[in-house]
């Protein structure tokens, strides 16, 4: 099988911080990994990295996306190679209608690779499906985009672009968080309904319970910037049980950590 | 990678697209302005003696002004007697009709986008062409005459409609009503004139295309709209220059009037000549445009796309005296480099139920400055008035100003007048968001900025709608995106 | 040479200068400091509707009259302590007719590190420090300058670094009936050191029929994580006149926090100008007028921000009845430095009469991008549906109405810190309120 994304020996600074350190992680095409981690380990550095954010320094190691050096591309080039990460925070745009915008971004995407533009037609009729899909409502496609959603309503938006963009990896950056079942459920399926043996999915998440529904194939624990662990989804499990803890690195020094 | 910043600077010093020069033998009045100068202007017009009279009178108003200073906009002292205040391209006479016009002015609208032609692209629109000082050509003058609809230039009105001119020149805006709106009563060359006749909707937009040519001349048009009672008009005007290292002054009046159960719909598409990202040369546009709602339940409504000179001073305003009358004011100013714009609206309300709505979007960016100056005034006599504003900014990079002055007063207390103001900037969250999702940073403040115009945008007729969005796109190109 | 937007003196003013003169408190450098302030004042004149501070408030017919300097009069006990405010521990200066009245002033035992002195003894004692304060203000401004010549009393309050006043303190200024005519020219300087805190009380009141003039000009400076409370009610009838300038500087982490309630004066007039000069600081400025009759009244606010990271708010409404005239300007003004700005205004008006008139200028002036400023303000009635809401409950309309006219003002009245200045300022509304007496103290 060939790597889809293959990360060496990464390590990104924030303002001269180092958050990860050491990272590797291989995904190959058909895969879904998580990666788990508690508060403050790096999750959403790595998420932003993927999509080329700014303010994080790669100071060592490589990001190889379907055989490109991730790293040289601009954050539209990531998208346009069919990278995608739904954001934990998504950003609201006064003025600019919820489906206009994801046609730009479609139109955009299709003549990055030299595709002409999709109908309006087309257009609507995959949208209007695919929204029903997630749980959006149209009402919410005509508003301006993420303007006054709810987090529960800016999460499914998100599932809705990552259905409509169709990317080679998707990137769920605590896709979870504010959601209350009914809701993860919609959402959970929709991810799963894009699973495919070219497709690969990377859930980053602080809790277990997402990955009830989107059943991953390797785990990996996140702490501290560095990949403790990694195993197959039962890996999962066991740290919904026995928490974090066991893997935090050990303090040099116990008085000032306690601090 | 960029900020927004970054992206704001690598897209300066764009060019303007329309600065090119017409090479064509003009006949340009010597420079100075004195009386002798008015009654040639009014000679060569073929002007009745009431209206060089009328001329004169401004002139001698206009002698005794000051002009104004309270505008946030700083410009050298202007020597008016270094301008020239008439230039028109020579021709023996009119054309009779538009296969006569001269080669060189045809390709001059070609170039620009507009064709003097009454098909295609321009097929629902009927257009007065106005080259310095004089109006070259309008088309589809004999389908609107078929309804009744007077659309000529007003130097063509004068002659054919005198009574009507005669009675409402002046009434919306006086000869003495300031400064420049003095100067424009005294010398100014052409400019479109419209009447719309009872209960006659005209079926077409009527757009007037500005275009200043000769050098060192100032342009002076005088644009004069009456819908009778019943009746609506879509009206659009747009404007361009060449590029040139001195200032050149444009000060236009522009006068409405709605009788009763009357629309007006005014639509701006500004793009003068900015100057250069030196601040170098561009357009002094200041410009006097005010519409009476006389009638019961009337309606005015200004939209403007205000993207070039090198200085704006103009607060299209409505009297909003008829019972019910309504007046809107939707406004995109944006500038760049070292571009000012001093806009805004006035609201006078004196009629009862008169209601008003402003909704302002400024862009600044560069070292340039933006101010939204407005009134919304309500008169005791206005029972029930209504008026809602919201002034927008919003910064692109930290050499620039936007500044909100609104004035509110009232002394009705039936009246209820809301007003909101917000300042903010492109976030860098919102550009890398769209960058994620594919879109190129460029096309991603575009995107972001015509989010924050569109409910004025919304307000174009479809026509040119589109040719804003773009040109607005352009702009920010000097300096947005 | 008087510019053209001023208005020439009456000669009785040249005259009241000439004979006064020598007799105003003041050694050493502050004679001169007067001379040169009268010169300003002649050249600069009063302002005029021409100039754009001033353009809804013709002041001339206020100030440009016959005026004669304060005579001493005390008026008896009773009428004084009833405008006692800040609670039995509160310290006191009362000043009566431009007086400070010693006798009556209860600031001994401070702590240590706090200064509180009338101003007319410091002049005496103290006039190069008192010199070099007074000349901090030195814009050509006509009223001010008027102030700097003539002013002979003042509080000066002063905190050195860390001092703190945990009690209130108040400052009463009265006007009595025979102030008639009587031109008040009070100076206020209030210095906080480092992490000073001080909650101060203005209390101005003026009694029975005189027409006095206050003219009134405040210096205030903040230092590092300074905190000054400040909680100002104007309560005054209907011929007198009540022109304040306050100017206010706020370093880093300072604090400033004012409520004022104009609840009276013929004319009132409030012009403050607050400049935040160091991070992390804030100001907030409350404020309510409520005039009636043929009262006018007029705030100016100019917040200037300076440094980065800062935060204001504007928070002032109006109920204008009878046949007042309100005036509202308030300003931001963001300076390119001061990014970061977090800055508010807001100016809420209700007009209650066919006579009456808002004028409502809220501005914006900012020069740096990254800061979030916004203004709103509203002229209308009263809210039918919530008329109709509490009528619905059974309250008589007038009744209803008179209590949503209070809820009003009550959401700024509520923000003074002092509980018995927000009493005096509830009674003095409800007073002044049509109906408001079956709303009792509420």
């Amino acid at each position: 099988m060939t790597a889809l994304l293959e990360i060496r020996d990464l390590a990104v600074s924030v303002d001269g911080k180092t958050i990860l350190d050491e990272f590797e992680l291989v995904v190959g095409a058909g895969e879904v990994h998580a990666v788990m981690g508690p508060n403050g380990s790096g999750k959403s550095t790595l998420a932003y990295v993927l999509a080329g954010r700014e303010g994080y320094q790669v100071t060592r190691g490589t990001i190889r996306f379907l055989g490109r050096d991730l790293l040289t591309l601009e954050p539209e080039e990531r998208a346009a190679a069919g990278l995608f990460l739904a954001m934990q925070y998504p950003v609201e745009i006064p003025g600019v209608a919820n489906m206009y915008f994801l046609r730009q971004a479609m139109n955009a995407i299709r003549k990055a690779r030299g595709e002409p533009d999709i109908s309006a037609a087309d257009f609507m009729k995959r949208l209007r499906a695919q929204a029903e899909l997630v749980g959006v409502p149209p009402e919410l496609l005509k508003r301006d985009l993420n303007a006054g959603f709810s987090g529960g309503e800016k999460k499914r938006n998100e599932i809705l672009q990552l259905l409509m963009l169709e990317p080679r990896l998707a990137v769920l950056d605590e896709t979870d968080s504010g959601l209350d079942i009914d809701a993860l459920r919609t959402v959970a399926e929709g991810v799963n309904r894009l699973r495919s043996p070219e497709r690969a999915m990377l859930v980053i998440t602080h809790y277990q319970r997402l990955l009830d529904y989107i059943v991953p194939d390797r785990v990996h624990v996140l702490v501290d910037g560095r990949i403790r662990r990694s195993g197959g989804k039962e890996l999962a499990l066991e740290l919904e049980a026995e928490g974090y803890a066991a893997f935090q690195p050990k303090p040099a020094e116990p008085a000032t950590a306690a601090a | 990678m960029a900020t927004a910043l970054d992206t704001v600077r690598e897209y300066t010093g764009h060019e303007y697209k329309y600065g090119w020069v017409t090479d064509i033998e003009s006949e340009v009045a010597p420079k100075g302005l004195d009386e002798a100068t008015i009654r040639m202007i009014s000679a060569k017009k073929d002007e009745p003696a009431w209206l060089t009279d009328w001329r004169l009178e401004a002139y001698r108003r206009w002698l005794t002004m000051e002009e104004p200073r309270w505008q946030k906009v700083t410009y050298p002292p202007i020597d008016y007697q270094a301008i020239s205040y008439y230039a028109a391209p020579k021709q023996k006479e009119r054309p009779k009709s538009l296969d006569e016009i001269d080669p060189e002015i045809r390709k001059t609208y070609d170039k620009l986008g507009i064709p003097i032609r009454e098909q295609e692209v321009l097929a629902g629109v009927a257009v007065d062409y106005v080259f310095d000082s004089v109006s070259v050509a309008t088309t589809f003058k004999n389908k609107l005459k078929e309804l009744g609809v007077v659309f000529c230039s007003i130097s063509e009105a004068v002659q054919e409609h005198p009574e009507l001119v005669r009675r409402y020149l002046g009434s919306v805006v006086p000869q003495g009503d300031n400064f420049f709106a003095a100067l424009n009563s005294a010398v100014f060359t052409d400019g479109s004139f419209v009447y719309v006749p009872k209960g006659v909707r005209c079926p077409m937009e009527l757009s007037t295309y500005f275009r200043i040519n000769a050098a060192e001349t100032g342009q002076f048009e005088r644009t004069l709209i009456i819908a009778d009672s019943g009746s609506y008009v879509s009206y659009l005007e747009g404007c361009t220059a060449p590029q040139r290292d001195e200032n050149q002054l444009h000060a236009a009046v522009v006068e409405l009037i709605a009788l009763d159960d009357a629309e007006i719909k005014y639509s701006t598409v500004q793009n003068w000549y900015p100057g250069d990202a030196e601040g170098r040369g561009g357009i002094y546009n200041f410009v006097t445009k005010r519409g009476a709602c006389r009638g019961r339940n009337s309606k005015i409504s200004w939209t403007q796309v205000e993207t070039g000179s090198a200085i704006t001073w103009k607060y299209p305003s409505c009297i909003l005296q008829g019972d019910n009358s309504v007046g809107e004011f939707y406004s995109v100013a944006v500038t760049n480099n070292h571009q000012q714009a001093d806009t805004g609206t006035k609201m006078i309300h004196i009629g009862k139920n008169t209601r008003s709505r402003i909704v302002a979007k400024g862009i600044s960016a560069g070292r340039s400055d933006s101010t939204y100056r407005g009134l919304v005034r309500v008169l005791k006599s206005a029972e029930g008035a209504r008026n809602h504003t919201q002034c927008d900014s919003m910064l692109i990079g930290d050499r620039c100003g936007a500044h909100t002055v609104p004035y509110i007063e009232v002394r009705n207390p039936t009246a209820k007048c809301e007003h909101e103001a917000t300042t903010s900037k492109i976030s860098d969250d919102q550009l890398f968001y769209c960058r994620s999702r594919g879109i190129s940073e460029e096309d991603a403040v575009a995107l972001v900025v015509n989010g924050f115009c569109r409910e004025v945008m919304d307000e174009l007729p479809m026509e040119f709608a589109v040719e804003a969005r773009k040109l607005l796109a352009i702009s920010l190109e000097g300096s947005v995106g | 040479m008087p510019t053209a937007r001023a208005v020439e003196p009456v000669p009785e003013l040249l005259e009241l200068w000439a004979t006064s003169r020598a007799y105003l408190p003041g050694k050493g450098p502050v004679p001169g400091l007067r001379d040169a302030a009268f010169a300003a004042f002649r050249e600069v004149g009063f302002p005029t509707t021409r100039a754009e501070a001033w353009k809804y408030t013709n002041v001339v017919p206020w100030v440009n009259r016959p005026l004669r300097l304060p005579p001493r009069d005390v008026p008896g006990t009773d009428r004084i302590t009833a405008w006692f405010a800040g609670g039995v521990k509160a310290r006191r200066l009362i000043f009566v007719n431009g007086h400070l009245l010693p006798e009556l002033a209860h600031v001994g035992g401070l702590p240590g590190g706090v200064t509180v002195r009338g101003l007319g003894r410091l002049l005496q004692e103290e006039p190069d420090r008192v010199a070099d304060a007074l000349a901090e203000l030195d814009e050509p401004r006509g009223l001010t300058a008027l102030n700097t010549a003539f002013a002979s009393a003042g509080a000066w309050i002063e905190l050195q670094d860390g001092a703190a006043l945990d009690e209130p303190l108040q400052l009463l200024f009265l006007t009595t009936a025979t102030a008639d005519s009587v031109l008040c020219n009070l100076r206020n300087v209030v210095r906080l050191g480092r992490a000073a805190r001080l909650h101060l009380i203005e209390t101005h009141v003026a009694l029975g029929d005189a027409k006095p003039l206050s003219n009134v000009v405040s210096q205030v400076r903040l230092g590092e994580g300074a905190e000054l409370r400040q909680d100002r009610v104007e309560i005054g009838a209907a011929p007198a006149a009540l022109i304040e300038r306050s100017r206010t500087v706020i370093a880093a982490g300072g604090r400033l926090c004012r409520t004022v309630a104009t609840l009276g004066y013929g004319l009132s007039r409030h012009e403050q100008g607050v400049r935040i000069v160091g991070a992390g600081a804030e100001a907030l400025l409350n404020g309510v007028f409520t005039p009636t009759g043929k009262e006018h009244v007029d705030t100016q606010i100019r917040v200037e921000h300076a440094a980065p990271s800062c935060h204001s708010n504007q928070f002032y409404k109006g109920v204008v009845d009878g046949r007042s005239h309100a005036v509202f300007a308030g300003k931001i003004l963001v300076e390119r430095a001061a990014q970061k700005t977090d800055a508010y205004q807001s100016n809420n008006n209700l007009l209650l009469s066919d006579e009456a008139e808002i004028d409502s200028k809220p501005e914006l002036e900012i020069y740096a991008d990254d800061v979030k400023c916004s203004h709103g303000a509203t002229i209308g009635e009263l809210d039918p549906a919530a008329l109709f809401y509490l009528r619905s409950r059974g309250l008589p309309a007038a009744l209803a109405r008179s209590l949503l006219i209070f809820g009003w003002a009550e959401e700024v009245l509520e923000r003074m810190a002092d509980e018995a200045t927000r009493l005096q300022a509830r009674r003095a509304f409800l007073a002044r309120l049509p109906g408001g007496a079956v709303l009792g103290e509420p």
